[in-house]
């Protein structure tokens, strides 16, 4: 009986869990700098609840796909990615810019909104970049887009896929413009390639000497 | 002992009832602007044009083209699109795929992409555009059910139009070499009487099958305009 009654009051609630979108490779050029990436906290932990029509619980734990993609976006684009943790001071790091990307807004429609068969996914992200001197340079929003049409037997890929299809919108919009918006590009000031030690793992470069604690060298392998 | 024949023969008309469809009239037409044909080994992508455009084409319906177009002896070596798409990032994706051909020869400049479609030797993009949608319906029908069993009583009928249109690139010289377009009108009806009957129009299949027969014919006929 207690099932029974468990079933029906889950009846109306739905839950999607992000697996970590996996970032392709890009066909483009790297930007010759290093940059440093201090994300914010809910990008290892994130997650949107929204009760649409008052009948219908939506929850989509993002999990820590936020920080997957940034980590394995920058390691494409950049040629040094050092991940800062909160109490890291990008000054006193080998980096040309330091870059914080957040997000201000996640929503949803279901194809019952939208009188549609598709699930459509709104990421709203926003990139800080400040230069080495500590100097906001840019204060770009993100804005992507996400589409993908249900099936019959589960709704919930539809809205999983949505997700990953914005993520990756997000992804391509910044590859593409993120040096023309920000003008990233003109921060590098030191020669990175020459300078920066050789990337190690994550596991290794914890207690490194040239990064300081917390701080991590991501390569594009370790990204994901 | 019942005669087996009182049972098969009304199992038979059952049978038969339900394998018939509803009606479908349908129309396919190409346009060629320009030679085609296809070397053994070359490739075709089949691809939906973006959503960020307001294209609305039902994935399953762009992945019944791909099967169509590599099915049978005569198959095409068809690259899933998703494959295609992962290898060359960020440029196919729905907010960056180039609109029109113009956009291609700067495409191909960019680095690594025209290796890519060579390493590949993909030969045709196809866009596909157009939807299934269902445009009128009527009737009416009503269903019971009791403790000595149930029915239903009525007749319904819909009907569904499937519009689609296959642009074709022909990436050896990075222009249009022209376009298939189908038409498919399919009326299904249900009548009921106790039990439904459905004849339906399988209106999205047929399309899938008519565009995909016309657009092996466009790309493999070595005609040139």
């Amino acid at each position: 009986m207690a099932l029974l009654i468990a079933a029906l009051i889950s009846g109306c609630a739905s839950s999607v869990k992000l697996v970590t979108p996996t970032i392709p490779t890009p066909l483009t050029d790297k930007i010759p700098i290093s940059v440093g990436l201090r994300m914010p906290d809910n990008f290892d932990h994130y997650v949107h609840e929204e009760n649409v029509f008052g009948r219908e619980e939506w929850t989509i734990d993002l999990g820590n796909a936020n920080a997957a993609l940034f980590k394995q976006l920058f390691s494409h684009m950049f040629d040094h990615v050092t991940v800062l943790g909160a109490q890291d001071d990008p000054q006193l790091m080998d980096i040309d810019a330091l870059i914080e990307p957040s997000i201000d807004a996640f929503e949803f429609s279901t194809p019952a909104q939208s009188k549609t068969d598709a699930f459509a996914v709104w990421i709203r992200y926003r990139l800080r970049v400040y230069d080495q001197a500590g100097t906001l340079v840019s204060n770009w929003p993100v804005s992507a887009y996400g589409k993908s049409q249900t099936t019959v037997m589960n709704k919930s890929d539809a809205l999983h896929r949505a997700a990953v299809l914005a993520m990756r919108d997000a992804a391509a919009l910044m590859i593409i413009k993120l040096d023309d918006v920000t003008g990233i590009s003109s921060l590098g000031h030191s020669t990175p390639a020459a300078s920066a030690p050789v990337a190690a793992p994550i596991s290794d470069v914890v207690d490194g000497g040239d990064v300081p604690s917390g701080a991590l060298e991501v390569r594009p392998d370790d990204a994901s | 002992m019942m005669h087996p024949n009182r049972i098969l023969k009304p199992l038979a008309c059952m049978v038969a009832i339900f394998t018939v469809s509803g009606c479908i009239t349908s129309t396919v037409q190409d346009v060629r602007k320009g030679g085609t044909g296809i070397a053994d080994g070359e490739a075709i992508v089949i691809m939906g044009k973006s959503y960020h455009l307001g294209n609305e084409t039902e994935a399953k319906y762009i992945q019944c083209i791909e099967d169509a177009m590599a099915q049978g002896r005569e198959g095409l070596r068809v690259i899933p699109r998703r494959e295609f798409v992962d290898s060359l990032f960020p440029w196919f994706e729905p907010r960056t795929a180039p609109a029109e051909t113009k956009n291609l020869a700067k495409l191909m400049s960019r680095p690594g992409v025209a290796e890519k479609i060579a390493e590949q030797k993909i030969r045709y993009i196809v866009w596909l555009a157009g939807d299934t949608e269902k445009v009128a319906g009527g009737g009416s029908m009503s269903c019971a059910a009791g403790p000595g069993g149930g029915g239903c009583f009525g007749f319904a009928w819909w009907q569904k139009d499937a519009d689609y249109d296959a642009a074709v690139w022909d990436l050896d010289g990075l222009e249009s070499a022209g376009t298939v377009s189908t038409d498919v009108s399919g009326k299904s009806f249900m009548p009921a009487l106790v039990i439904p009957l459905p004849f339906i129009a399988r209106t999205q299949a047929k399309a899938c099958h008519t565009l995909a027969d016309q657009l092996h014919s466009f790309i493999t006929d070595e005609e040139t305009t």
